[in-house]
């Protein structure tokens, strides 16, 4: 079909993803719309995602199932990640702050993703294992005849908030901000965050903020270096340079939002998913040690706390038979993927025994692949064991949920826990 | 069997050493090192999940 490759007479998708009221219906409603994408030939094409900053896109095309997924995010030199990841209209110097080596390609990505993987390998994350194991213990010991708590605030912010901080050397008096201007940073969508006047300048203060964090923690450690990972960072060299101030503030904004509201979600949506199938808890108690391993993927699928990135076309090319032209932009709906009916059975089913479990929780495999995968599951199984096996199921009230395209979230979660 | 790693895609996640931290070790500089690139036949199945599942797809298998 010549008529759909030309930008001018593309027809828009009759199922629209780009409104803030279809975002504003919970994942499962979501999912309908997804799944008659998914069965659909082809791509579809989209008008842009609303956007706080003065510019125009003319859409993007939409990508669902998981194969498509996977095949763009393998293949960089045909999908560019260079050009910009945010799927809403974002100055790609606004994202380069925000995103650090997110928005490379290979091989500039791999220079500084090999410089900052080294924290991040199995033997490395094993190592702090410990602590992350003396963190999650801390967390449950509060919880323990809480009474009436939000369980957000309570329990799913505070460790991985606990884990990278401390890897990162925040001042524990400095933790607590760092974490919420991350959380604020990801969640301008929602008007609980920012008004929308307010949106593109509360969006520059809290990347300045934690930058600047950033810059000061790498002066600091340049002279007092100790045994974390900031002074690694300050220390490793790239091409024959040392990272910049700059780079090191974006490398902080990077971690502490990826490495805190992506665990945290997943624990809220994974423990009200518990408490929602209690044979499914009731199963994972029995034997928690050996099946929580398997478990913890299935939290993630569920969860999808990463709803979508974006890449750019390089070249004509074609998807799923669908012709598309260099420059055109692709939205990567990991949530989607995560409920593709040819790859699971049941997908909206809640099922720790799922095996294979192939999702697309930690990105659809590539350059971009998630770098914390290692350090979120340790942190899942560690804090999970602490809550299944100390804890009396809890009871929850109704989830107050984020409005938002990015992350799949949860605000506030009313609990009772005795 | 051998299994081997093209350094120029390997970006070090680590998912092989998870599998075989015996085989692969994610080094500080972010490479993999193989340990014993020859492996016996009865270790196929785990090595077979290791170039499976490596998300680079840098890991490969050679009869």
């Amino acid at each position: 079909m010549t008529v759909a490759s030309s930008p001018q007479v593309r027809e828009y998708s009759p199922l629209d993803l780009s409104t803030r009221r279809f975002w504003s219906q919970p994942f499962e409603v979501r999912d309908e719309t997804f799944a008659a994408l998914r069965a659909a030939d082809g791509l579809s094409w989209h008008h842009p995602l609303p956007t706080m900053f003065p510019m125009e896109e003319p859409g993007f095309w939409a990508l669902t199932r998981r194969a498509d997924i996977a095949y763009v995010s393998q293949h960089p030199e045909l999908f560019t990640s260079a050009r910009g990841i945010a799927l809403d209209p974002m100055p790609f110097e606004v994202q380069q702050i925000a995103t650090f080596f997110l928005a490379m390609d290979p091989p500039q990505h791999t220079t500084y993703r090999r410089l900052i993987s080294s924290a991040f390998t199995p033997r490395n994350v094993h190592r702090i294992e410990e602590q992350i194991q003396k963190n999650a213990v801390a967390v449950v010991d509060d919880l323990v005849g809480a009474g009436d708590v939000d369980f957000v605030a309570a329990c799913s912010s505070r460790l991985p908030m606990l884990t990278i901080t401390e890897m990162l050397g925040v001042a524990p008096s400095e933790r607590e901000a760092v974490a919420k201007a991350a959380e604020k940073l990801f969640s301008m969508s929602d008007d609980e965050y920012s008004s929308l006047e307010e949106r593109a300048q509360n969006t520059i203060n809290e990347m300045m903020l934690l930058s600047n964090t950033g810059i000061e923690l790498a002066k600091y450690r340049r002279s007092h270096p100790g045994d974390d990972l900031m002074t690694s960072i300050v220390n490793a060299e790239v091409d024959g340079h040392r990272l910049t101030d700059e780079e090191i503030g974006a490398f902080l904004i990077l971690l502490s939002s990826a490495g805190n509201d992506t665990t945290k979600q997943t624990t809220s949506h994974a423990m009200l998913a518990l408490a929602n199938n209690p044979a499914q808890r009731d199963w994972l108690v029995q034997d928690v040690e050996s099946r929580i391993g398997p478990a913890i993927e299935e939290f993630v699928r569920w969860s999808s706390p990463v709803l979508q990135f974006a890449r750019f076309v390089t070249e004509d090319t074609e998807i799923a038979g669908q012709q598309i032209k260099a420059g055109d932009k692709l939205g990567l709906f990991y949530c989607s993927a995560n409920r593709d009916e040819t790859v699971y059975d049941e997908p909206h089913a809640f099922n720790l025994q799922r095996s294979p479990n192939p999702h697309l929780g930690f990105g659809g495999g590539g350059p971009h692949f998630c770098l914390g995968n290692q350090l979120a599951k340790a942190e899942l199984r560690t804090l999970f064991r602490e809550l299944l096996t100390r804890l009396q199921p809890i009871e929850f009230g109704e989830p107050d949920l984020l409005l938002s395209n990015f992350v799949h979230g949860i605000k506030r979660l009313p609990a009772h826990i005795r | 069997m051998r299994v081997e790693v093209d350094l120029d895609k390997c970006t070090g996640h680590g998912i092989c050493e998870s599998i075989a931290d015996d085989v692969f070790e994610v080094q500080d500089d972010g490479t993999v090192l193989i340990h014993d690139n020859e492996r016996p036949d009865a270790d196929g199945e785990r090595m077979q999940q290791a170039v499976t599942q490596c998300p680079a797809a840098a890991l490969r298998l050679i009869d």
